[in-house]
């Protein structure tokens, strides 16, 4: 399978498992749904990978949060946010 | 990418950088408005190489040791660039500085991903207790490489290296002290 790349949060889905309920025409992975299968708002995306921030690296959570907007800022599910909900 | 690894991210002209390039020094700004432009294009290009390296090497569910000796090889690739980006990040333009914690948020995507697959083995699939928290564990690695990386004349002296050297070791050396804390 070719490698795709979450439009939500950059990680690379390379099995079928990797997609949002399984499903491999999907744009974003399994992290970044919500469960009923939609994907996450850009707040809920951007209070989880903080979160995940903090756990695994210990950031402040400021710190922790721009980190996490900064990242977002370039991936293309969130390109044009400017701070909307 | 190399000027700025072998002079310094603050410290690389841009009459160094179109040298190397073979352009002249015009052309550098008809591709980037600015120094920090270019330099920021710089450490998203580095950012990448090391995550796309990483992620690379890291498919195939491999254990913890497979885990950090890919990622010891992804760093030996862009040794220096990424050196300089670990010294240097709070001096460069903030946009730039992030991507170290890009870089290292695939790093500990991956790392607990392995972690978790290797105790959920030794404990029989249940969950081992978290005896310490994970960033502890993951910044303990991270820690040891960086000193390594910040102090390469005195590990490696006269080597192109560091981690080619002692990379290997380290890796061992982590696994064991992880798979004793968790007893995996």
């Amino acid at each position: 399978m070719a490698l795709k790349t979450c439009i939500a949060c950059g990680m690379p889905m390379g099995r079928p498992a990797d997609f949002a309920m399984g499903d491999v025409t999907r744009e974003y992975c399994v992290h970044c749904a919500r469960p009923d299968g939609s994907m996450q708002s850009y707040p809920e995306k951007l209070r989880s990978l903080t979160a995940f921030i903090v756990r695994t690296q210990g950031l402040d959570e400021r710190a922790a949060e721009t980190g996490a907007a900064a990242m977002m800022a370039r991936l293309p599910a969130w390109k044009d946010h400017r701070g909307k909900g | 990418m190399q000027a700025m690894a072998e002079a310094g991210l603050l410290q690389a002209t841009t009459k160094d950088i179109a040298r190397r390039a073979g352009v002249a020094h015009g052309t550098v700004f008809a591709h980037f408005r600015t120094r920090e432009d270019l330099l920021c294009a710089v450490i998203e290009e580095l950012g990448a190489r090391v995550t796309g390296r990483l992620h690379q090497l890291a498919s195939g569910d491999h254990g913890l040791l497979a885990l950090l000796e890919a990622h010891v090889q992804g760093l030996i690739e862009n040794e220096r660039l990424y050196t300089r980006l670990v010294a240097e990040r709070s001096g460069i333009p903030m946009r730039a500085q992030y991507t170290l914690v890009m870089i290292q948020s695939a790093v500990s995507f991956h790392l607990s991903a392995a972690l978790d697959r290797e105790s959920r083995q030794a404990w029989r699939g249940s969950r081992p207790p978290e005896l310490w928290p994970l960033h502890l564990m993951f910044n303990t690695w991270i820690g040891l490489l960086h000193h390594y990386l910040m102090q390469a004349d005195l590990f490696a002296p006269g080597e192109p290296s560091v981690l080619r050297q002692h990379g290997p070791t380290l890796a061992r050396y982590f696994h064991a002290l992880v798979a004793d804390e968790r007893k995996v």
